[in-house]
């Protein structure tokens, strides 16, 4: 191939996101031509004056924009993590929330926002942020005191041993969550943490897009600097470790690295489900199993993925925005399922 | 380069699995390693590689502990077939192939021609250059088994650990095997069933219950006696037709 060629999907791609954004920053309950977003756009980046109308320009400039660039962060971050997790723990099913994320975030949001914990001081993202990384720890020593031993097959087993933990430390935390829910939340409160639960991104303002943005440019380059201790993983931790990539190092950094960009975006957003799990399958199909180009691949799917899922939670309903973990669900559940059976039959 | 086994011992949980095990693997040299099921020939190994820490004793490299050397320096000098490892992935059989390549590149040094190179010597040393494009999960095992060892030719290595490389393949593809590894002119050890393809490596070490047996030439060690004793079957040796020793199998005991 020549070089132009061979450059022409890694431009597209940053194309595409970039017209799902403007699409994004368009389209909601009042739709607005794409020249007023435009004209919008123009007066804040390099002070053109052009005479936009001052709600048109709020609507784009102070809400919708951080939206799509937040979502399109979130979405590149749990198609990342998928990538990374399903390829150092052998498992298809291997999602960000595995390690306990949603779960704990869950528990620290309605602790701050139902059982009052905190006392006002402290914002409902912070909670999350502090309860998803409380059991990413316990998920950690869990694994830790489960996997032992030295013995055969040893990299394999702690594999075995991260799912187990993540499986019983997002019970325990879920569990927790629905204990306080139960005790303590009036029926208002209870639907407003159910909404928060699916996926949020309603009350996204300028502040939250450095951290979300920072957090998937910084997890994407770590991964990418690994893209082939990734791919050393093909054959079992074992095979890694014959082929000279220090297992037990590059595991633990990259599931740390990715819990915490985990960790920062569901306290923006709450947990989105199925982008991390669907999007890396679908790539593979399309780009192949290297990560060199499946990890760029995926962070680009996941992010215009969600921009346009939150596109449609915002207008599939007239007058209702419904939570946007419902939409990815409603595609991602049926894309599941037709990549599982595609699998099974090739 | 030379490998040797000081005192090794190796315990997972309680069970210990090797015992005090001292043996060298001189420069160039083959050696067998031969043993019933569950005698330790695959701890042994991946102990060689590096892949287990022992409880006592050590694994030297050409006179260095192997646990002083960084993984990837380990990895450019030895290379594992391991005896079963399998993926789940849509990888393809050049792919799998250019894995080998991992201990020579790093985040900032790029694939280059010269591991093209590398990789295409490697599919043609187990004649698989023409099914580089298939998928792995299309393959029989025995082409599995090929497409692992071309990873390990791949990898260059000084010496080269083999677990039962012959399974899964077919007599014509054992043969050709083991001569592709007899013709290798770096260190090897590699472990056997058939004691009678086990008889074409320099030197035999025999394993029974974790213990180190025997080692020496084949005929020293695989005398009749020894093999009632550690495989429990009766056999003769004889020499075939060719004038070559042989084992022949007359019962299990
Ligand atoms: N993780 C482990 N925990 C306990 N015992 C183990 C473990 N791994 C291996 N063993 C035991 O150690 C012994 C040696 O195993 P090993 O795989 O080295 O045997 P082997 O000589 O390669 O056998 P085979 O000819 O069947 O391949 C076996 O009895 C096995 O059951
Ligand atoms: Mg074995």
């Amino acid at each position: 191939m020549r070089p132009a060629a061979r450059a022409a999907p890694w431009l597209l791609g940053p194309l595409i996101l970039a017209v799902a954004i403007l699409a994004g920053t368009a389209i909601g309950e009042t739709r607005l031509p794409p020249a007023t977003v435009w004209q919008t756009l123009a007066n804040h980046l390099w002070g053109a004056s052009h005479a936009v109308d001052r709600i048109d320009a709020g609507i784009i400039w102070s809400y919708r924009l951080p939206r799509a660039l937040v979502a399109a962060a979130c979405g590149a971050g749990l198609a990342l993590t998928g990538v990374v997790l399903q390829a150092l723990l052998r498992n298809p099913l291997a999602d960000p929330y595995l390690m306990g994320l949603s779960a704990g975030a869950s528990t620290g949001a309605v602790l701050v926002s139902i059982a009052g914990v905190g006392a006002g001081a402290v914002s409902l993202s912070a909670g999350a942020l502090a309860g998803a990384l409380a059991a990413f720890g316990a998920v950690v020593a869990l694994a830790h005191a489960v996997q032992g031993g030295t013995g055969g097959g040893r990299g394999t087993r702690a594999a075995a041993a991260i799912i187990l933990a993540g499986i019983a430390g997002s019970q325990m935390f879920n569990a927790l969550t629905a204990f306080i829910i139960a005790r303590s939340a009036n029926a208002e409160q209870a639907r407003g943490i159910l909404f928060w639960l699916m996926g949020n991104l309603s009350g996204i303002r300028w502040d939250d897009v450095a951290p979300a943005i920072l957090a998937t440019l910084a997890g994407t380059g770590i991964c990418l600097w690994h893209r082939r201790s990734l791919d050393a993983f093909t054959f079992g931790p074992d095979s890694a470790a014959s082929l000279g990539i220090e297992v037990r190092k590059v595991r633990g950094l990259l599931i740390t690295v990715t819990a915490l960009m985990i960790g920062v975006l569901v306290s923006k957003v709450g947990a989105i489900g199925f982008v991390g799990l669907v999007v890396p399958h679908a790539m593979r199909f399309l780009v192949g199993t290297r990560h060199q180009r499946l990890v760029p691949a995926s962070a680009l799917a996941g992010a215009v993925f969600l921009v346009a899922a939150d596109v449609i939670a915002r207008i599939i309903v007239p007058g209702q925005v419904l939570p946007i973990g419902v939409i990815t669900a409603l595609v991602g559940a049926p894309a599941f399922a037709v990549i599982l059976i595609r699998g099974a039959r090739r | 380069m030379s490998l040797s086994v000081h005192a090794l011992s190796v315990r997972v949980h309680r069970a210990q699995l090797l015992h005090d095990i001292t043996l060298e693997v001189a420069p160039g040299e083959c050696l067998g390693l031969i043993g019933p099921n569950g005698s330790g020939k695959s701890t042994l190994m991946r102990s060689l590689a590096g892949l287990l820490r022992p409880r006592a004793g050590e694994v030297r490299l050409q006179g260095q502990p192997l646990a002083r050397l960084s993984a990837r320096t380990r990895a450019q000098r030895i290379a594992l077939v391991e005896q079963q490892a399998d993926t789940t992935d849509r990888l393809r059989v050049r792919e799998a192939v250019e894995l080998g390549r991992t201990p020579y590149l790093s985040p900032l040094r790029g694939w280059s021609p010269q591991d093209d190179a590398r990789v295409d010597r490697a599919l043609a040393a187990v004649e698989m250059t023409a099914l580089a494009d298939r998928l792995w999960h299309t393959l029989s095992g025995g082409e599995q088994q090929r497409v692992h060892i071309a990873r390990a030719l791949a990898q260059d290595p000084e010496v080269l650990l083999l677990d039962e490389p012959t399974n899964h393949l077919d007599i014509r593809h054992q043969l050709a095997l083991l001569a592709l590894v007899r013709e290798l002119r770096i260190t090897r050890v590699i472990a056997l069933h058939d004691l009678n393809q086990a008889l074409g490596c320099d030197r035999l070490a025999l394993l029974d219950g974790g213990r180190l047996r025997a080692i020496g030439r084949p005929e020293e060690v695989l005398t009749e006696a020894a093999l009632r004793r550690h495989f429990g079957v009766g056999a003769i040796r004889t020499t075939d037709p060719s004038g070559q020793p042989a084992l022949h199998f007359t019962h299990a005991l």
